[in-house]
C-alpha cells in the first residue's frame, strides 16, 4: 500500500518538519488542532486540519491511541507519523495502526517492544557481543537486591527504568546508604512516566561522552549507519546541544562502533530510522546504552553533514522501498551543531518558563537552519515541552561551525520568556567546549554567572537606575537629611522599615 | 546643616554586592576606560524594548520592581539591583554592622509545580546535596536538594500539593 496521506500524531517543530518533506513528496497531511494550542504554527503547514478542540479528555490527544486511530480512519489517512515523544516508541500504538491497515512510519512493533524494554535490549546486546557496562540482567524488585548487586559491581551505580528513556527514572547511587531513597525515587518516577515501575542497575561510567549512531534500515534486511552524533552537553540527561561528527572519534573507532550499531539493529530486524546510543569513556572504551526507535530531536545535524533527508527515508522505507544508499557512499561532510533553544530559566536551574513569545526573529545566514514550531504571538504552554526552536549551524570544520554558531546566537532575538540562549552564548566561548574535551558532567562545571561581560551588567544597572530616577526623583531634590528623621521622605522611611 | 540636600549620585547594588555608581542627573552615556559611549533605551514594533549600545541591540525587560529593587532582564539574563542614594547607603552600612550570618536556610520552590514526595521529616538531619522533596514541573521530576548540612526545622508542603514559584518549602537550621 502506497502512502498517500499522513496523519501527523504530533505538534510543534517536528510536525512541521515531517509535513515539509511530505509536501515535497506530494503526499498530503492531516494535523490535529488542540484546545491547548488552537493557533499553533504547525497547523498552517497541513493540507487538512482535524479539529479536536471540543474533545474533553484526561490525556492529551497525542497520547490517545484509540482516538488517533479513529481520526486516521475518519480522515482516510493511510499512514501515521508519530514524530518523537508521545507515542513514537509505543509498540501497542504501532500494532494498532497495522491492525487497522494504517502504515506506521517507524519500525515494527516487535522492534519497538524489544528495544523499549531495556532488560530485553541488554540481553540482546549481550548475545551479540556488544560491550556493555556491567549490571543486572533482570529487573530488580527491592532495595536489598539492589544493594547486593551494587556491592558486586562496585559503586557508583545507576538505577534505570526498564521502560525508560530521556533521562527519566534514572538515579546515580554513590554509596549503599543512599540506595533505599534513590531506589524508591527511581521506581516511582518510572511508574509515573512509563506506567512501569521496574528498574535495573548498571555500573555508572563517570564523566563519559555520549555518542550515538544514526541507523537506517529497510524491510529487506539492509541496515546502514549515517555516522555519529555527540550529545555530551546535557543536563540531568536532557540533551541541550548536539553535533555531528564527534571530535572524539577517528575513522577507525567510527567504523568499529558503527558496525556494532548496525549489528544490534539487525538483531531485531530493524527498519526505519533509529539511534544506537553509546557511552565512551576517557580510554575510548565504549558501552552500549540503548536504542531509540524513533526519529530524534537531533536528527538535523546528521541531515546537515550527510545531505540525507531522514524523514524522506522513513517514508520510503514505510512504503516498502529498498534503501538506495550504500554504507560506502555515506560521507560526513563538514560539521553541524544544534542548540536547543528552550523557554527555560538557566539562572533558576533550567526551570521551565512558559509564556507568550512576544518577539521572535532568527538568523537567516546560509550556514543556519532553523527548525521551529513557534512564531511571535505563539505561547509556550506547560502541557507540552518548552522548545522554542532548534538552531542548527554548520561550518567546514568544528572551528568554523563554532564561530558561525557564536554569530548566529547573537542574532537570535526572543522576547516574552527566558530562554537557554545565555547558556549557549557562554558555552560556545568556553575553552573546554572549543577544545572538545568536555564530557556529560560538563554543565555542572560551567561557570554559574551567565553574563558575557561586565558591560552588560553595567548597562542593566544603568537601566535600573534610570527607572529609579523616573519613579522617585521627578522633583529636583528629595528631602534626605540623615540627621532629621522626622522630615525623611515617606519613601525612604518605608525602605528603612523593610530592612528590619 | 541645611535640611534640603541635593542628591548627586546613585548606586546600583547588584545581588552579588557589586556597587555601580551613576552621577545625577543621569546621562545617556557610560564611561568605559577613557571613552564615553552613548546608551539609548528604545522601543519599536519589530524588536520591542531594547538598549542600543555600541551599534548593537540588546533586548531588555523590567521584570518587576518593588520600591528601590529592580529585576532587569538584559540580553536574556536576569539582574537584580537595589538603587541607593548616598544617604541610604550610609544608613545601610550602619544597620548591617553587627548583623550575624544567617543560621537558617529557607528553601523556596524554584518553579511552579506539584510536590510528588517529601523525603525528610521535621527534625531530620540532612547533608548538603541530599534530596529533600520531589517537585514535578512540566512532566519532569526535580529533586529539591539541601544546600547545607543541617537539621530540618519545618516543612511547608505536603505530597500531592501544588506550589507556586517562590513558595516556602522547607526550613533548615544550618550546622
Amino acid at each position: 500500500m502506497k502512502i498517500t496521506k499522513i496523519l501527523i500524531a504530533n505538534r510543534g517543530e517536528i510536525a512541521i518538519r515531517i509535513m515539509k518533506t511530505a509536501h515535497r513528496m506530494k503526499i498530503s497531511t492531516v494535523a490535529i488542532k488542540t484546545a491547548a494550542e488552537p493557533n499553533a504554527m504547525y497547523l498552517s503547514y497541513a493540507d487538512e486540519i482535524f479539529d479536536n478542540t471540543e474533545e474533553i479528555s484526561e490525556i492529551p490527544i497525542f497520547l490517545d491511541i484509540e482516538r488517533l486511530i479513529s481520526i486516521a480512519l475518519k480522515t482516510r489517512a493511510n499512514a501515521v507519523h508519530p514524530g518523537y515523544g508521545f507515542l513514537a516508541e509505543n509498540a501497542y500504538f504501532a500494532q494498532k495502526c497495522l491492525d487497522n491497515k494504517i502504515v506506521f512510519i517507524g519500525p515494527s512493533p516487535d522492534a519497538i517492544y524489544k528495544m523499549g524494554n531495556k532488560t530485553i535490549a541488554r540481553k540482546l546486546a549481550l548475545q551479540n557481543g556488544i560491550p556493555m557496562a556491567m549490571g543486572s540482567t533482570d529487573n530488580i524488585s527491592n532495595e536489598e537486591e539492589a544493594i547486593k548487586i551494587a556491592e558486586k559491581i562496585g559503586y557508583p551505580v545507576i538505577i534505570k527504568a526498564a521502560s525508560g528513556g530521556g533521562g527519566r527514572g534514572m538515579r546515580i547511587v554513590r554509596k549503599s546508604d543512599e540506595m533505599e531513597k534513590m531506589f524508591i525515587i527511581a521506581s516511582k518516577e518510572a511508574e509515573k512516566a512509563f506506567n512501569d515501575p521496574s528498574v535495573f542497575i548498571e555500573k555508572y561510567i563517570e564523566n563519559p561522552k555520549h555518542i550515538e549512531f544514526q541507523i537506517l534500515g529497510d524491510t529487506k534486511g539492509n541496515v546502514i549507519h549515517l555516522g555519529e552524533r555527540e550529545c555530551s552537553i546535557q543536563r540531568k540527561h536532557q540533551k541541550l546541544l548536539e553535533e555531528s561528527p564527534s571530535g572524539a572519534l577517528d575513522n577507525h573507532l567510527r567504523k568499529r562502533m558503527g558496525k556494532l550499531a548496525v549489528q544490534i539493529a539487525k538483531a531485531v530486524n530493524y527498519y526505519s530510522a533509529g539511534t544506537v546510543e553509546f557511552l565512551l569513556d576517557s580510554d575510548k572504551n565504549f558501552y552500549f546504552m540503548e536504542m531509540n526507535t524513533r526519529i530524534q530531536v537531533e536528527h538535523t545535524v546528521t541531515e546537515v553533514v550527510t545531505g540525507i533527508d531522514l524523514i524522506e527515508q522513513q517514508i520510503r522505507i514505510a512504503n516498502g522501498e529498498e534503501l538506495k544508499i550504500r554504507q560506502e557512499n555515506v560521507r560526513l561532510k563538514g560539521w553541524a551543531i544544534e542548540c536547543r533553544i528552550n523557554a527555560e530559566d538557566v539562572q533558576a536551574g533550567f526551570a521551565p518558563d512558559p509564556g507568550k513569545i512576544e518577539k521572535l526573529s532568527m538568523p537567516s545566514d546560509s550556514f543556519v537552519r532553523v527548525d521551529t514550531g513557534i512564531q511571535a504571538g505563539s505561547s509556550i504552554v506547560s502541557t507540552y515541552d518548552s522548545m522554542i526552536a532548534k538552531l542548527i549551524v554548520s561550518g567546514r570544520d568544528r572551528k568554523e561551525a563554532i564561530k558561525n554558531c557564536k554569530m548566529a546566537l547573537d542574532k537570535v532575538w526572543i522576547k516574552g520568556t527566558k530562554t537557554t540562549l545565555p547558556f549557549f552564548r557562554l558555552l560556545v566561548r568556553n575553552q573546554k567546549f572549543q577544545d572538545g574535551t568536555f564530557t556529560t558532567a560538563f554543565i555542572e562545571e560551567l561557570d554559574k554567572y551567565y553574563f558575557n561581560s561586565e558591560y552588560e551588567e553595567m548597562l542593566a544597572a544603568w537601566l535600573a537606575t534610570k527607572m529609579f530616577v523616573e519613579e522617585n526623583l521627578r522633583e529636583n531634590s528629595i528631602n534626605a537629611d540623615p540627621e532629621n528623621k522626622s522630615e525623611m521622605s515617606p519613601w525612604l522611611l518605608n525602605k528603612r522599615i523593610n530592612q528590619f | 546643616m541645611n535640611d534640603k540636600l541635593r542628591i548627586n549620585k546613585l548606586y546600583a547594588l547588584s545581588s552579588e554586592n557589586r556597587k555601580l555608581s551613576f552621577s545625577l542627573p543621569l546621562k545617556n552615556r557610560i564611561r568605559i576606560g577613557k571613552r564615553d559611549y552613548v546608551v539609548q533605551l528604545k522601543s519599536d514594533e519589530k524588536y520591542g524594548t531594547y538598549i542600543l549600545w555600541k551599534n548593537r541591540k540588546y533586548p531588555v525587560e523590567i521584570v518587576r520592581s518593588r520600591q528601590n529593587k529592580y529585576e532587569i532582564l538584559f540580553n536574556d539574563i536576569s539582574y537584580t539591583f537595589t538603587v541607593e542614594t548616598p544617604f541610604s547607603m550610609q544608613r545601610m552600612k550602619v544597620l548591617n554592622t553587627g548583623k550575624g550570618k544567617t543560621e537558617k536556610e529557607s528553601l523556596k520552590a524554584p518553579m511552579p509545580g506539584k510536590i510528588i514526595d517529601v523525603l525528610v521529616r521535621e527534625g531530620s538531619n540532612v547533608l548538603r546535596g541530599e534530596p529533600l522533596m520531589i517537585l514535578e514541573a512540566m512532566k519532569m521530576q526535580n529533586e529539591i536538594q539541601s544546600p547545607v548540612n543541617g537539621q530540618v526545622i519545618s516543612i511547608h508542603a505536603k505530597p500531592n500539593s501544588n506550589v507556586m514559584k517562590d513558595d516556602m518549602l522547607i526550613e533548615i537550621k544550618v550546622e
